[in-house]
C-alpha cells in the first residue's frame, strides 16, 4: 500500500515538473536545445532506456550498500555518544566537523587512496548520508523512556543493551522514517560520488550528458532515479512495519 | 497671455541650460551606452585573455557599449543564455554549436576565436612514441566520454584506421593524478593553460613531456566561437558590429607583444596565485593558437574547419542530420 502510494505520487511529482518546463518552454517559444519537445523526449527515453536503467541499478546497489555502512555507522557512534560525557562530546564534535567539509573537496584525496572504483562511490555516499541518522541515532537514544526503564533501572536489571533496544523499540517510527528518508541521501550521495570519482552509474551517465547539453538524457535519468527511490523507499518503510509487527509479537 | 510668456521663457530657459551641460558634459555620457551582457564558455583565464582585456582596457567603452562580461563554466551554456535573453553575445564550442542547431536552435557565429583547437594531448615520450597515428595502437588514451575530447579521439583513431578494440580508454576528470602518477601516459589538456601547469611540474621532476595535436594529423575540430542571436543578428546588425569590432580588437590588443605587461596583470587580477611567468607562457600560447598566421585576422571563421566538424559529429551519431553548418556562419567585416 505505502509502495503503490508512493510510486503514484512520484509520477504526479515528475508529471507536474515536466509540463512546468513544457508550458515555459511554448510559453516562450524556446528550442529543443534548451528544453526538449515530448517527441525528443519520448525518442530518448527509448533510446536510453537499457543503459540508463542498468546505471540507476548500479548506483542503487552502490547506496543501499552506502547506506548500510552509514546505518551501522551512526548506530555505533550514535549509541557511543548517547551520553554527556567527554567521550560523548568527542564523538558529537567529530562528526559534525567530518560533516563540514564538502565532499568535493575530500573527493580528490579519496580517489587518491581509493581509486576511481566501487570504494569511493561506497565511502562518499556513507560520508553523505550518515550524518543525519547518526543525528537521530543520538536523539533518540540520549531520550530516557522513563515509564519503562525506571522498572529495570530500579530492580538493577538495566544493562545498556537494554536501554538500547527500549529506546529502539518506543521509537521505532521514528528509526523507520529516518532510514527511509536517508535513502535519498544515499542515492543523492552516490550520484555524487559519480559525478566526481567514478566510470559507471547514473552520475556518472548524467555527467557525460551534461557535456552534451542534452536535457531530455537529463529528465529520463530524472525519472529513473526517482522511480527507483521510490520503491526502494516503500520497501524500507514496508520491512519498518513488518519489524515493529513482529517485535510487537514478541513483546506481547 | 502673460502666463503663455512666462512659460514660454521657462522653456527657452531649460533648453538653454539643457544645452549648455550636454557641451560641458564629455561625449559619452551624451548617450548611454548600449548595455549588453556577453557569457563566456569558460572562467576567467588566458583562454579568454582577449575578452577580459577589451573590457578592461575600453575596447568595448569606444564603442559605446557597457558590456558585462560574464564568467563561464562546465554549468554554464551561452546558448541558453542567449535563449533565455539573459545575455545578448556569448562564446560555445563549434560542437555546442552544431548540437543546438540540431534541436532547431536560432543563432549566428560572428567570428572564431581559436583558429588551432587548444585541446590536445600531453604524453610521455620516454613511454610512447607518436610518429604516425598507428602508433596509438595498444596504448591507454585517456578521454573525457562525452566531451570533445572523446569525438576528437575517436576521429583521430577512425583516420589512422585503428578499431576501438586495439586501443584502451582511460575515462578522465579534472584531476590529473592517473597521468601524474603514471598510470596513463596520453591524457588531454588544453594546451594553453592546464598543459602549462603540468609540463612546469613535470620539469620539477625531471620528466619530459609532448603534445599529440590532431590538426597536425588533419583533424580539425573548432573550438571557441563568438555567438549570438539571429534576431539580435538581424534586428541590430549596428550593435552587433560593434560588439564584435570590440572583442577583435581586445584580442588583437591582448595578444600583441607590446601589450604583454599589460595583458599578463589583467590575467593576474583573475590568477593572483599564478606565477607571472606561468601567464607570460600560457598568453603565449594562447596567440599561437588564436594567430597561428599573422596574414589571417584574428576572428575568421574557417569554413572548411565547421564542416569538418558537423561531419565528425554526423558520422558519431552526435546528430540525427546533416545541420548545413554554412547558413550560420556569417563572418562580418568589422572596419
Amino acid at each position: 500500500m505505502l509502495l503503490h502510494r508512493r510510486i503514484y505520487q512520484f509520477f504526479i511529482i515528475y508529471c507536474l515538473g515536466v509540463s512546468g518546463l513544457l508550458i515555459l518552454k511554448y510559453l516562450i517559444s524556446l528550442s529543443d536545445y534548451v528544453i526538449p519537445s515530448p517527441s525528443i523526449l519520448w525518442r530518448t527515453a527509448l533510446d536510453i532506456f537499457n543503459p540508463y536503467f542498468k546505471g540507476v541499478m548500479n548506483t542503487l546497489i552502490v547506496a543501499v550498500v552506502g547506506q548500510l555502512i552509514s546505518i551501522i555507522l551512526a548506530l555505533l557512534l550514535g549509541i557511543a555518544g548517547r551520553r554527556a560525557t567527554w567521550f560523548g562530546s568527542f564523538i558529537k564534535a567529530a562528526a559534525y566537523n567530518i560533516q563540514a567539509y564538502p565532499i568535493v573537496a575530500i573527493a580528490p584525496i579519496i580517489f587518491i587512496l581509493l581509486g576511481d572504483g566501487i570504494l569511493s562511490r561506497l565511502l562518499i555516499a556513507a560520508m553523505i548520508c550518515y550524518f543525519p541518522l547518526l543525528l537521530s541515532v543520538i536523539g533518540i537514544m540520549s531520550e530516557p523512556v522513563s515509564d519503562v526503564e525506571h522498572f529495570y533501572r530500579v530492580t538493577g536489571r538495566l544493562r545498556w543493551q537494554l536501554e538500547v533496544k527500549i529506546r529502539a523499540f518506543e521509537n521505532l517510527g521514528k528509526i523507520t522514517t529516518v532510514i527511509a528518508g536517508s535513502a535519498t541521501l544515499a542515492m543523492a550521495g552516490t550520484i555524487v560520488a559519480e559525478f566526481i570519482v567514478a566510470d559507471a552509474g547514473i552520475g556518472y551517465a548524467i555527467r557525460i550528458a551534461l557535456f552534451q547539453s542534452d536535457l531530455s538524457k537529463i529528465l529520463v535519468a530524472l525519472f529513473l532515479i526517482g522511480i527507483t527511490l521510490s520503491v526502494y523507499q516503500g520497501i524500507l518503510e514496508g520491512a519498518g512495519f513488518i519489524i515493529k509487527k513482529g517485535w510487537t509479537k514478541k513483546e506481547n | 497671455m502673460k502666463i503663455q510668456c512666462s512659460a514660454k521663457r521657462f522653456l527657452f530657459r531649460l533648453i538653454l541650460i539643457a544645452t549648455a551641460i550636454s557641451l560641458w558634459l564629455p561625449g559619452t555620457v551624451l548617450f548611454a551606452a548600449d548595455r549588453v551582457s556577453y557569457r563566456l564558455k569558460w572562467i576567467f583565464n588566458a583562454s579568454v585573455i582577449g575578452d577580459i582585456y577589451a573590457d578592461a582596457r575600453g575596447c568595448f567603452r569606444n564603442q559605446g557599449l557597457d558590456v558585462e562580461v560574464k564568467a563561464g563554466g562546465p554549468e554554464r551554456d551561452a546558448i541558453m543564455e542567449l535563449e533565455l535573453g539573459r545575455a545578448e553575445f556569448g562564446v560555445a564550442s563549434a560542437d555546442q554549436v552544431i548540437r543546438a542547431l540540431a534541436k532547431q536552435a536560432n543563432l549566428k557565429v560572428i567570428a572564431q576565436i581559436f583558429q588551432i583547437n587548444p585541446l590536445q594531448w600531453m604524453f610521455r615520450p620516454d613511454k610512447m612514441r607518436i610518429e604516425t597515428l598507428a602508433d596509438l595502437k595498444g596504448h591507454l588514451l585517456g578521454v573525457t566520454f562525452g566531451g570533445n575530447d572523446e569525438s576528437i579521439l575517436r576521429t583521430v583513431l577512425d583516420k589512422g584506421g585503428l578499431g576501438e578494440k586495439e586501443v584502451e580508454f582511460f575515462s578522465v576528470r579534472n584531476d590529473f593524478t592517473p597521468f601524474l602518477r603514471k598510470k596513463v601516459h596520453f591524457w588531454p589538456v588544453y594546451r594553453n593553460t592546464q598543459a602549462v601547469f603540468l609540463e612546469d611540474k613535470l620539469k620539477g621532476a625531471g620528466e619530459p613531456a609532448a603534445y599529440f595535436d590532431p590538426a597536425a594529423y588533419g583533424v580539425k575540430f573548432v573550438a571557441n566561437s563568438v555567438i549570438t542571436s539571429t534576431a539580435i543578428y538581424e534586428n541590430q546588425p549596428q550593435l552587433v558590429r560593434r560588439f564584435l569590432k570590440g572583442v577583435l580588437e581586445g584580442w588583437a590588443e591582448s595578444l600583441n607583444v607590446k601589450n604583454q605587461d599589460i595583458a599578463v596583470k589583467i590575467l593576474q587580477s583573475y590568477e593572483k596565485e599564478t606565477q607571472t611567468e606561468i601567464l607570460k607562457k600560457q598568453i603565449e600560447l594562447t596567440r599561437s593558437l588564436v594567430q597561428p598566421n599573422p596574414a589571417i585576422p584574428i576572428g575568421t571563421i574557417d569554413i572548411e574547419a565547421w564542416k569538418q566538424t558537423e561531419t565528425i559529429m554526423f558520422r558519431q551519431h552526435q546528430i540525427t542530420a546533416p545541420v548545413n553548418i554554412e547558413r550560420v556562419l556569417v563572418p562580418l567585416a568589422v572596419n
